[in-house]
């Protein structure tokens, strides 16, 4: 029972960092049709500032506020300065479908080559801000820590701030608007391309908290988040691309198959785990859990 | 009529090729014996992780082996002859160590490979350079995989580590002898490799039984909410069972965290293999000092901080002259060694050096070889073994390797069924000022 | 100076696909002409060259796959180890020709490709993307649970020596040259043929407009299944190559990495023709060998070196989108 019990809050709180991944992935796809496998770079390429900061300063709640305002310059400075004149370069031929996932792949390539000259390749570790010693029921100590509820409730507080923002505020109906029908909005007199950069932005924040929120319970080095990345982006497709509520669902989803199989059946089968759920969900859906009504065969 | 010029621009062009590459070609020389030596240079050449994941543990080795022959050529060299190493990063990825192997046979025409390392590397590397064929010798392979003492197979390797087999049956001896080890559970998490499967036959062989099914994880896939579930549910096991793992230290960092996090940190033995408990790394990866405090794992070297081993002293030394800025740590220690091994070779094969004469010299007297290691070198006209045995230590708070229960026992065994026993094994000395003059 | 010659040559050759039988001729000629050229350079320039060949079958494959019908796979690796894996069966348990074998890894890989596709290719882009991602990273780790397949170790995969009646200086590495040089010429001009059929338009017509060609009666999903079936068997032979140049395969020789490496070859060549796959093999041969004469002539830190391959890859990538994102003819050619 009490296995039982730490599988589900394990799955819990290893879905929360995956969710996040899954929510930057999304918001880049929903604002400008691209998978920004960049994102695994950009998020610990802030990860490393936030390391950096903590360095300096000694403390993790300065590194982490720097880590989310850098990860949003970074995603802002990416597509203003290297997606946009992309688009604007590649406008015709098959290669249009692919030229933004492949720059993002090569801009994920750079970033980390970047990170190797600067810090290196060897492992570095954030401490845990709060204890990680597991919580103590009825006499058993469980894998479910005050740092894990802090990670799940940071990530519960982040994305209630994101709804929020995307259903009360003007800037969220104009980020909703764009995704929507990019042509409409501009032509109602939003900035499509401010607002693209916005979710940019937005999504590079998400990747810094990740990164933030990820590290302290593994360790920092120019590959970490690659990992975390794939497992993003299939919770992301599981959830049908398009949508928040469907990028955490899928994270929650995958993060449970995930630990379930590791501990009832075998830890030899995390990567196939992921295939299978992936390939399930999609075949009864193929535009994923959430898929809007549109759903765009790009 | 556009298309048919083109056509025969092709062929004109093609033709042109044709003559140009003739031009240019470069036949080179048939592979020879003394391929890579003249009167006044030996050229050696190694293909090892320099980048990537693995590049970061391993970078050291050819650095190491370069500052050790450096120190050598400014001592007159071996038989009046400077040696220079040729070093290619192969980033540990199969293909790459299979070209770069390659190259350094057929390009830089080097006289032996030394040092190669890693298991599925090199094992690819040596049929795709066709070390045999052109009969090159591979010395002192960094790898703890069994074939490679295997003659039949590799006909000029030299193992420079003991197997992971052997490893698993010494520590499978060592829990057996052990009072308070013996009766607990005991349960093995392994990455799912060569050192997890290597291990696992070698706990088989000794007849070790454990007490479930061993923990096999993919490479890169032991995340921290994964160890603790294993942690977790292996606690439900009575008393203090012995937990052995065979992984890479990064892994036994990610577990020993884990139990830190259960408070089952007293709850295990920790058994780690000796790829996996670099203390140095578990400290700097953030487990606490009192956690590392205890941990049991087997080595055939002395501790690279053990400041009163003579051979520790004097690579220090070499090391802080030779290799700037580069600390001391056991990748120096073993490169050190398996330079100084080579030079000895060098040496042995007598001043007409060939290929063959060097491969006979450490067949007849590589088991006289000095050398760092703890454990007799096992080299002979049969077997290709380097190291046999290993010594089980226990690290302290400050990462220090000290001898379980304070008194150093050395087990020496084989890759097969072989027993284990314990031995009385002492090393020879170091050759004054480190250079060898056997 | 080879590189140079050999890319114009291969842009030759194939600037005047048009009739069969004229692409027939010139395939023959080229193979001709590069079995000439294997008796004049040095046997490591014979292994790279072989490597060549190996990348310039799985960049068709890509191009086939994602320039001709749309799909973007990340899982191409995954596709090869099914070939390598069939391949080395092949030899391994049958005692089967090499060459049989290769033929095997790619008929397995396709028939592979059309279970998998039945599944997938109906899938749109980024779920095609994500699904193959999941199956390069899941596939390697899968080989472990099954003890035919040679776990961690692998299994060896070794054609053997050259046939007697080419004589005994005939080395192992011009054997591969040429196992390596005619299977990527002749898959190479069955893609091309392909690309020039009533299938390639159909093909086409589907990745610029699938609502347009439905509607002209092409069914849109079996003809995606085919191209991914397809694409995958050429993958499929193009990863028995690979296993073949380095003796052996296991699951380590195909990381992720491989698969956007292909993906990047493809890119560099210019994702929809078939014109400059030597090229692009070229250059994900040479990338390494760049990096590493350029640590060795700059020296640079430890960490400059490591980072420098990475870095070189991925610049070329991204100067190849912005610039050529139609392929490197553009820069020869004036006008289309």
């Amino acid at each position: 029972m009490t296995q039982f019990f730490t599988a589900v809050l394990t799955s819990l709180s290893s879905g929360a960092i995956y969710a996040l991944m899954s929510i930057a992935l999304v918001l880049v796809w929903r604002s400008t049709r691209v998978v920004n496998f960049a994102q695994a770079g950009q998020a610990v390429l802030t990860t490393y500032i936030g390391y950096e900061v903590i360095q300096r300063t000694g403390s993790y709640w300065i590194a982490l506020v720097a880590a989310i305002i850098g990860g949003a310059i970074i995603g802002a400075f990416i597509d203003r300065f290297f997606m946009r004149p992309i688009f604007k370069r590649v406008t015709s031929g098959p290669i249009v479908l692919i030229a933004p996932v492949v720059a993002t792949l090569g801009l994920l390539g750079i970033i980390e080559a970047v990170i190797g000259v600067v810090w290196g390749l060897n492992n570095q570790s954030i401490e845990p801000p709060v204890s990680n010693a597991g919580f103590n029921v009825n006499g058993t100590v469980i894998a479910f820590s005050l740092f894990n509820a802090f990670v799940l409730g940071t990530v519960a507080i982040a994305m209630i701030l994101l709804t929020l923002l995307f259903q009360k505020t003007n800037i969220g109906l104009a980020l909703r608007a764009s995704a929507y029908s990019p042509e409409i909005s501009k032509l109602s007199g939003i900035r499509v391309d401010a607002v693209r950069t916005l979710g940019w932005a937005i999504s590079g924040a998400a990747g810094g908290l990740a990164g933030m929120l990820y590290v302290p319970s593994t360790y920092l080095f120019p590959n970490a988040m690659d990992v975390l990345l794939v497992f993003g982006f299939i919770a992301a497709v599981i959830g049908g691309l398009e949508s928040m509520v469907g990028a955490v669902v899928g994270a929650m989803v995958l993060g449970c198959a995930i630990n379930f199989v590791a501990t009832y059946i075998s830890t030899a089968l995390v990567f196939p785990t992921a295939f299978v759920v992936l390939i399930l969900v999609l075949l009864v859906r193929p535009s994923g859990l959430f898929a809007g009504k549109k759903g765009r065969s790009a | 009529m556009i298309r048919n010029t083109r056509t025969k621009r092709a062929v004109i062009a093609s033709a042109l090729i044709t003559a140009g590459a003739m031009v240019l070609s470069t036949i080179p020389a048939q592979a020879a014996e003394t391929t890579g030596v003249t009167a006044t240079t030996i050229k050696l050449g190694i293909s090892s992780p320099k980048s990537g994941a693995a590049g970061t543990a391993y970078k050291k080795v050819p650095g190491a082996m370069k500052a050790y022959f450096d120190y050598i050529n400014a001592n007159g060299g071996v038989n009046g002859r400077k040696i220079t190493l040729v070093s290619h990063d192969d980033g540990y990825n199969v293909k790459r160590a299979a070209t770069q192997t390659t190259k350094l046979v057929l390009n830089d025409q080097v006289f032996a490979i030394v040092g190669a390392l890693g298991t599925a590397t090199h094992r690819n590397a040596y049929k795709a350079a066709n070390l045999a064929k052109n009969n090159v010798p591979s010395l002192f392979v960094n790898s703890g995989f069994s074939g490679f003492a295997n003659k039949a197979l590799y006909p000029t390797t030299f193992a420079g580590l003991p197997s992971y087999p052997m490893e698993a049956k010494v520590m499978a001896k060592f829990i057996k002898d052990n009072p308070v080890l013996a009766p607990q559970a005991s349960f093995l998490i392994a990455q799912d490799d060569e050192f997890g499967v290597d291990g696992i036959a070698g706990f088989k062989e000794a007849g070790h039984k454990f007490s479930d099914n061993p923990i096999l994880y993919p490479q890169g896939g032991l995340s921290s909410t994964i160890a603790e579930g294993a942690l977790a549910k292996l606690a439900a096991a009575p008393g203090k069972p012995v937990l052995v793992l065979f992984g890479t230290t990064d892994t036994t960092a990610t577990l020993l965290k884990a139990a830190e996090k259960l408070s089952l940190t007293t709850k295990f033995t920790f058994l780690a293999g000796s790829v996996g408990a670099d203390a140095t790394t578990l400290l700097a990866l953030g487990v606490k000092a009192t956690t590392v405090d205890g941990v049991i794992t087997a080595s055939f070297f002395p501790d690279a901080k053990d400041a009163t081993d003579e051979y520790v002293k004097q690579f220090t030394a070499i090391n802080t002259k030779y290799n700037k800025g580069v600390p001391f740590d056991n990748t120096v220690l073993q490169g050190m060694n398996s330079a100084m091994l080579t030079v000895q070779a060098l040496r042995a094969a007598g001043k007409n050096l060939t290929r063959t004469g060097l491969m006979n010299a450490i067949d007849t007297k590589g088991s006289t070889f000095a050398s760092a290691g703890l454990a007799p070198l096992n080299f002979s006209a049969t077997s290709r073994v380097g190291y046999n045995g290993y010594w089980l230590g226990q690290l302290n708070a400050k990462g220090e390797l000290k001898p379980f229960g304070g008194k150093l026992t050395l087990y020496t065994t084989d890759s097969t069924s072989g027993p284990v026993t314990a031995s009385t094994f002492v090393r020879k000395s170091i050759p004054k000022n480190g250079i060898p003059n056997n | 100076m080879l590189k140079h010659s050999k890319s114009k040559h291969s842009k030759k050759i194939h600037s005047s696909i048009d009739s069969p039988r004229k692409r027939l001729f010139l395939f023959i000629l080229g193979g001709w002409l590069l079995l000439i050229l294997s008796n004049q350079v040095g046997e490591f320039s014979l292994y790279q060259g072989a490597f060549v060949a190996t990348y310039a079958v799985g960049i068709a494959s890509i191009i086939l796959l994602t320039g001709y019908s749309g799909q973007l796979s990340l899982g191409h690796g995954a596709l090869m180890a099914v070939g390598a894996y069939a391949g080395a069966l092949t030899i391994n348990s049958l005692q089967w020709h090499p060459v049989v074998a290769l033929i095997m890894a790619t008929l397995v890989a396709g028939l592979f490709g059309l279970l998998l596709g039945g599944a997938v290719a109906r899938f749109s882009g980024p779920y095609l993307a994500g699904t193959t991602l999941a199956l390069a990273i899941a596939l390697p780790s899968l080989a472990n649970q099954f003890p035919i397949l040679g776990g961690e170790q692998g299994l060896a995969f070794d054609v053997g020596a050259s046939p007697a009646r080419f004589g005994d200086d005939f080395s192992p590495y011009k054997w591969f040259f040429w196992i390596a040089t005619l299977a990527a010429l002749i898959i190479i001009w069955f893609v091309a043929n392909i690309a020039a059929s009533r299938f390639g338009r159909t093909f086409r017509a589907m990745r610029d407009n699938p609502i347009a060609a439905q509607l002209c009666g092409v069914n849109v999903a079996r003809q995606k299944v085919t191209a991914f079936a397809i694409s995958s068997g050429v993958a499929g032979l193009s990863g028995g190559l690979l296993v073949m140049l380095i003796t052996g395969v296991s699951p380590s020789v195909f990381p992720l990495s491989l698969s956007l490496l292909l993906l990047s070859g493809a890119v560099v060549t210019g994702l929809y023709n078939l014109k400059g796959v030597i090229l692009g093999g070229l250059v994900l041969v040479a990338i390494p060998e760049i990096a590493e004469s350029l640590v060795t002539r700059i020296g640079g830190s430890e960490n400059v070196a490591n980072s420098l391959p990475g870095f070189l890859v991925s610049a070329l990538l991204i100067l190849a989108v912005m610039f050529t994102p139609n392929g490197p003819e553009h820069i020869f050619k004036r006008k289309h």
